[in-house]
């Protein structure tokens, strides 16, 4: 009878939780290169990100996403990658723009790092630079994995 | 009880790459109290080595590397290029595809300058309400962009020759429409913001430059043009269509971040005007003229071409080995530029740790352009 | 100072100060060269500034011609009078890439001496700070711009 009740109230909660955690994805105010722009369009009051919860944020500690928008040198992929190493559990990182994923119009620089090669990347959003409506598919993405992979029951399969 | 005697130590702090305010670049600030006594700007952090990748790209194809070099100004850096590359293989343009090619220039210049008038607001007192407002006026001339070659912000509109295509039907009245608008946006800017009490107080004699500080330290764009020096290429030297327009050169005497902020925003006003005049009076005729897509060039021929973008100079120097690829391509940065002049500021006069967002985005710095 | 027209700045250079550069030559409405001397450049460059009034320092680069052995130091300048863009060009061996700093007149190519150095390995003596500026600070991987780089990626 005790285990007739208890298994939808985890369901519940499972869905509360994620449902929390993924309309307040706060990402680490953070810009690499010249994506960056459209990532502020996408701030802005048109395509407005915030009703997806999405909040940049100043301070490392606080955040649970890295969003490297733009192109990645050596000087920068450091930084990449304190930050990841800095933030705390669960966290996620989204690939914005062609040049962190494969190095975009500079695939043959000396000086261009692909993300990859630095921490372990969960949504990759193609475009140079995405349109704002790319930007937001890929953050919904997110929101899919994140309902899907986060939840009470996480790791414990 | 006496207190312990406060001694005065230098305190370096490291302003980084992850800031809400400080850009893609770390400044390292050596403060005394509130007093900064030296500023040393660590650049770097998005070096894509463009002038290498240059060498291994055709002339048509190297348009693509060089226009992502300030994302919200491509026009006139792209035009900087192409111009230069027309002069090293002799090419000539026709009369309107200059002149579509000033309507693109001064599009491109007021949105940058609405990007830095939004972000020298915003570093004031963190009010991202009038960098929001911003972000929505440019989306009128992105919009434009978009009817007229498909792409927001990078759109390889000019090429060797002329332009990609035609202005479409009906595109002249949306200029001026746009143009409408934005003229009553300005009328709120500067109620809201200019003439603010509050707003002055904090910019009104902050990182003052003068005259032959400014020439002696290579200051460029508004940065010289707000320290009384009326230099601007489009005038010194016209290229595309500015030899048959009428604009003035803004200058400002003081040198502060006021007189910087003015000279940009009254640019915006000029940039208004020309657009109007294009839209009435364009001529007609082809826009490109008819080049091979993969041209040859003459050996041992060297073009500069500087161009006035948003944030100062820019020149281009192509050297050519006969080759169909360039044999080195030299850029003129704008933004490194006025860094050392921001380097330099703290030994000028008196900076305070507070002023120094507001200064570094006075200056308007693109720290993409100033790495290359 | 009067303003002088682009032929007539060649001229006097090259009557009055001929042992301190090689050449001057007019390329064509605002773009004059001058190719100085290596040992001489410092006065040359000082006689540019105070005489004929090029007060405004541009820029600076380099280009590596590895066929003719040489490399080529362009300074690029300005001046506020009769706006018109002066190079002053340096040849230097490629096998002994090293010059006077022009940091000692106009301050402003302090930035721009060091990316050349980072990027051709071009030694400029005097100069305050030469570090790296734009490649990070544990750099090993040589000289980019030169024609014989052989980083990651670059196709010959």
């Amino acid at each position: 009878m005790a285990e007739r009740l208890t298994a939808p109230i985890y369901g519940v909660v499972d869905y509360l939780l994620t449902w929390a955690r993924k309309f307040s994805i706060w990402p680490v105010h953070f810009v690499t290169g010249c994506c960056s722009p459209e990532f502020m369009q996408v701030s802005g009051s048109r395509f407005d990100m915030e009703r997806l919860g999405v909040l940049p944020f100043a301070s490392v500690r606080q955040c649970d996403c890295l969003m490297v928008v733009g192109v990645i040198s050596r000087k920068m992929g450091e930084r990449v990658k304190y930050l990841y190493e800095q933030m705390g559990e669960p966290k996620f990182v989204v690939s914005v723009g062609a040049c962190p994923t494969g190095r975009g119009p500079f695939y043959d620089s000396y000086a261009t790092v692909a993300i990859d090669d630095l921490v372990p990347v969960d949504v990759y959003i193609p475009g140079c630079p995405p349109r704002p409506e790319a930007i937001i598919h890929g953050l919904m993405l997110l929101q899919e994995k994140i309902r899907r992979e986060c939840g009470f029951r996480a790791g414990k399969e | 009880m006496s207190e312990p005697e406060i001694k005065p130590e230098v305190m370096r702090i490291s302003w980084g790459p992850q800031h809400p305010m400080s850009g893609q670049t770390r400044i390292l600030i050596d403060v005394d109290g509130e007093v900064v006594r030296r500023i040393i700007a660590d650049i770097g952090f998005t070096h894509r080595g463009i002038e290498k990748i240059l060498e291994n790209r055709t002339f048509i194809q190297g348009i693509v590397p060089i226009e992502r070099m300030v994302m919200a100004d491509t026009a006139n850096i792209a035009l900087g290029y192409v111009q230069a590359v027309e002069e090293a293989l002799g090419i000539e343009v026709p009369e309107r595809a200059k002149w579509i090619r000033s309507l693109i220039c001064e599009m491109g210049r007021i949105n940058s300058h609405l990007y830095a008038f939004g972000l020298q607001v915003e570093c004031t007192g963190y009010f991202p309400a009038v960098f929001l407002w911003t972000t929505v006026d440019r989306e009128v001339l992105l919009d434009l962009f978009e009817k007229l070659t498909g792409a927001r912000w990078s759109y390889s509109f000019f090429i060797p020759g002329g332009v990609r295509a035609d202005l479409p039907e009906g595109f002249r009245d949306e200029v001026r429409r746009a143009v409408r608008y934005l003229r009553r946006r300005f009328q709120d800017y500067w109620d809201a913001m200019v003439e603010n009490p509050l707003f002055e107080m904090r910019n009104r004699g902050v990182g003052v430059l003068s005259r032959e500080d400014a020439i002696r330290l290579g200051a460029t764009g508004p940065v010289l043009r707000g320290s009384g020096v009326d230099m601007d290429v489009r005038k010194d030297e016209p290229y595309a269509a500015y030899g048959d327009l009428d604009f003035k050169v803004i200058t400002e005497k003081e040198g502060d971040c006021l007189a910087r902020l003015k000279v940009r925003f009254h640019e915006i006003e000029q940039s208004l005007n020309i657009m109007e005049q294009i839209a009435d009076e364009i001529p007609g005729g082809p826009v490109r003229t008819k080049v091979p897509l993969f041209p040859r060039s003459k050996p041992g021929v060297e073009a500069l071409s500087r161009v006035e973008t948003a944030r100062g100079e820019l020149g281009v120097h192509i050297f050519t080995d006969g080759g169909l690829k360039p044999y080195r391509v030299k850029i003129n940065s704008p933004t490194l530029r006025n860094m050392y002049v921001f380097e330099r500021l703290a030994e000028l006069g008196r900076v305070l740790v507070a002023d120094l967002p507001v200064i570094l985005y006075s200056i308007d710095p693109w720290y993409l352009d100033c790495d290359r | 100072m009067q303003a002088r027209s682009e032929e007539e700045l060649v001229e006097e250079l090259k009557r009055e100060h001929s042992e301190l550069l090689h050449d001057a030559i007019v390329h064509r409405s605002k773009r004059v060269s001058v190719i100085a001397k290596r040992e001489r450049v410092l006065e040359l460059a000082r006689i540019l500034r105070d005489q004929y009034g090029f007060t405004q320092p541009v820029s600076a680069g380099a280009v590596d011609y590895i066929k003719e052995g040489r490399m080529q130091m362009i300074y690029y300048l300005m001046n506020p009078k009769t706006r018109f863009m002066l190079m002053l060009r340096v040849d230097l061996p490629r096998d002994d890439p090293r010059m006077p700093s022009i940091t000692e007149i106009w301050d402003a190519m302090n930035f721009h001496e060091r990316e050349a150095w980072e990027m051709f390995g071009i030694n400029f003596e005097g100069h305050p700070n030469l570090t790296h500026l734009l490649l990070p600070p544990d750099w090993r991987g040589g000289y980019p711009l030169r024609k014989d780089f052989r980083g990651e990626g670059i196709r010959p």
